[in-house]
């Protein structure tokens, strides 16, 4: 499990567990891009400056300023935020159930994994994800996340729990200005030509299905590089100028070469 | 249609091949947002981009980026032009696969769309629309999409599709991973039943566009006590149900035994009910696990 993002509790009427949640996606794999001072080769980095006297700000002097009126702002502490008078800030409290999947897809925003935090919750936990379980329901609930007061869904799955954040109302765009000109019935004779199409060509969910030949690419062109890199020093200095049209234009064609061939075997698979 | 198309384009099953468009189903709407303050003038601050070793203002045109092969050594490469090595492709998404629904991992769905046909691909879209919902898939294409090779998740809705677009396989953690150190612990008989029969007592339907977001409100309230002088109230402590009371718990839950009828248990779990915005009395029971939760989320 990776280190949770949030803790606090889960609570089914009168029975609350200690529970944490970490987000279920992540960047940490993909190819990360700095920014880079192209005259020197240095990192760019950024840096807070005092709007008035043009300084360097502190780290330790920055906080957080809810706007009052023209230049006038109330510092909130973490402390400060966490005392909101909203018990979704940190207990989930499941309201209501409703059968699984009736809430649509369009609705879903981002997943988490919920699990007990403490051995004191494990069978309190583990009877609200049974229970739920057995009878194929979601719990409905709301939770304070990156200060909005969000609805949430949890779906028990294996021995855990998936929170799902919802959109709002307002975030989903009303579907019908999108399908009321669309037939409302196919072809009758079509239709099972394509069912037939369907079945010749129905596959088990793979996670293959969703590969990235353009990060598998970066990774094999970043391994290279390191190679070819560590035998001749060069200075530092000298490098980020000299080195980077060669580097760029190798690397360009091979991921040309790389994504052409994964285009074609698509076509061909 | 007043929308305009994120993306036009074919959809491409077998041999059939039909024109169209895709629309964003869902945005986001913006949270409330804080300025950074300097403390020790009160001023606001703003933000600059800097050489890491020479602390000068780097100007944007000279700003580039780079991905570090070694400590500080950089490969300069730009982004939009690694997109730009994609090929501007065929327009198509080809369906690759179906998959039955009962398969669809949800924890991979990125950004939904709505599918829609042109004009002259209403049959052919319709068939596959219908084929599919009476087939119980959905189907799984790829394509160059907003500069990158993407995979999407196809299904019907209403008299239309929606496309979302798959997190690649690296984004998503595994939740195997992630709850394989939850206790396997099977749930059965009277507790199972209890907990049955309170989630029954609480059955019922959900719209998520009836949804009201109360944080903005709870903060205006925050800063003005704070304005005030006020003392902000404290969290109270949340009374964890212990492994030897959970069973009673869920009787009382589900209201086979009276409150009060043991005293010490049911003060232990004052703070359950309903949610009426009242304060709560304080628990009389010392919380089992120590205040230290806290939102690390930012």
């Amino acid at each position: 499990m990776a280190r949770p993002y949030w803790k606090g509790y889960l609570k089914l009427s009168l029975v609350t567990c200690p529970v944490a949640m970490s987000p279920a996606t992540s960047e940490a794999e993909k190819v990360r891009f700095h920014t880079i001072n192209k005259e020197t080769g240095n990192r760019v980095v950024s840096q807070y400056i005092d709007s008035v006297t043009g300084k360097p700000v502190k780290e330790e002097n920055e906080a957080k300023g809810y706007a009052r009126g023209e230049n006038d702002y109330v510092i909130l502490t973490d402390d400060d935020l966490d005392a909101v008078a909203l018990d979704t800030v940190r207990t989930i409290d499941i309201e209501k159930f409703v059968p699984a999947n009736s809430i649509e897809w369009v609705y879903l925003d981002t997943p988490h994994y919920l699990v007990p935090n403490d051995q004191v919750g494990n069978e309190a936990f583990a009877v609200i994800r049974d229970a739920m379980k057995a009878d194929k329901v979601v719990g409905v609930s709301k939770l304070v996340i990156g200060r909005r007061e969000r609805a949430v869904i949890l779906e028990p799955r294996d021995e855990g729990i998936v929170l799902w954040t919802l959109r709002f109302g307002d975030e989903v765009r009303p579907e019908e200005n999108y399908f009321e000109d669309i037939e409302d019935e196919a072809d009758p004779d079509l239709v099972p030509l394509v069912q037939k199409l369907i079945k010749q060509k129905t596959e088990r969910w793979s996670p293959d299905m969703v590969s990235d030949p353009i990060q598998e690419s970066l990774l094999k062109q970043i391994a290279d590089k390191k190679k070819a890199l560590r035998s001749p020093k060069k200075p530092a200095k000298a490098k980020g100028q000299a080195a980077a049209p060669s580097n760029v234009v190798n690397i360009m064609d091979a991921l040309r070469k790389s994504v052409a061939s994964e285009m074609k075997t698509k076509r061909s698979g | 249609m007043a929308q305009r198309a994120q993306w036009k384009g074919f959809i491409k099953f077998g041999e059939v091949t039909c024109a169209v468009g895709l629309y964003t189903a869902a945005s986001t709407s913006d949270r409330i947002t804080f300025n950074t303050i300097n403390t020790a003038t009160g001023n606001r601050v703003n933000r600059v981009f800097v050489d890491s070793d020479t602390q000068e203002a780097v100007p944007k045109e000279a700003q580039t980026k780079g991905f570090e092969i070694e400590n500080g050594q950089y490969i300069l490469i730009d982004p939009e032009e690694v997109a730009a090595t994609i090929p501007e492709s065929n327009k198509t998404l080809e369906v690759e696969a179906f998959i039955p629904c009962s398969d669809v991992d949800d924890v991979y769905f990125d950004k939904p769309y709505y599918l829609t046909p042109d004009r002259l691909g209403q049959d052919a879209f319709a068939a596959l629309r219908d084929g599919m919902r009476k087939s119980k898939v959905a189907a799984i294409a790829r394509t160059v999409l907003f500069r990158r090779l993407r995979t999407v998740l196809i299904r019907p809705h209403g008299n239309g599709l929606i496309a979302t677009t798959l997190q690649y396989d690296y984004e998503v953690r595994s939740s195997k991973k992630a709850f394989e150190e939850v206790p396997k612990l099977k749930i059965e008989g009277e507790m199972l039943d209890l907990a049955k029969h309170i989630i029954s007592t609480k059955k019922g339907e959900f719209d998520p566009a009836a949804f009201d977001d109360r944080y903005e409100d709870a903060l205006a309230e925050l800063v003005k006590a704070k304005v005030e002088g006020k003392a902000l109230p404290k969290r109270k402590p949340v009374a964890v149900s212990k492994p030897n009371d959970l069973l009673a718990a869920l009787r009382e839950s589900a209201g086979l035994s009276k409150k009060g009828s043991e005293p010490k248990r049911a003060a232990a779990n004052t703070n359950a009910g309903k949610d009426g915005g009242k304060p709560r009395r304080a628990s009389t029971a010392k919380p089992r696990v120590s205040a230290a939760s806290q939102r690390k989320a930012s």
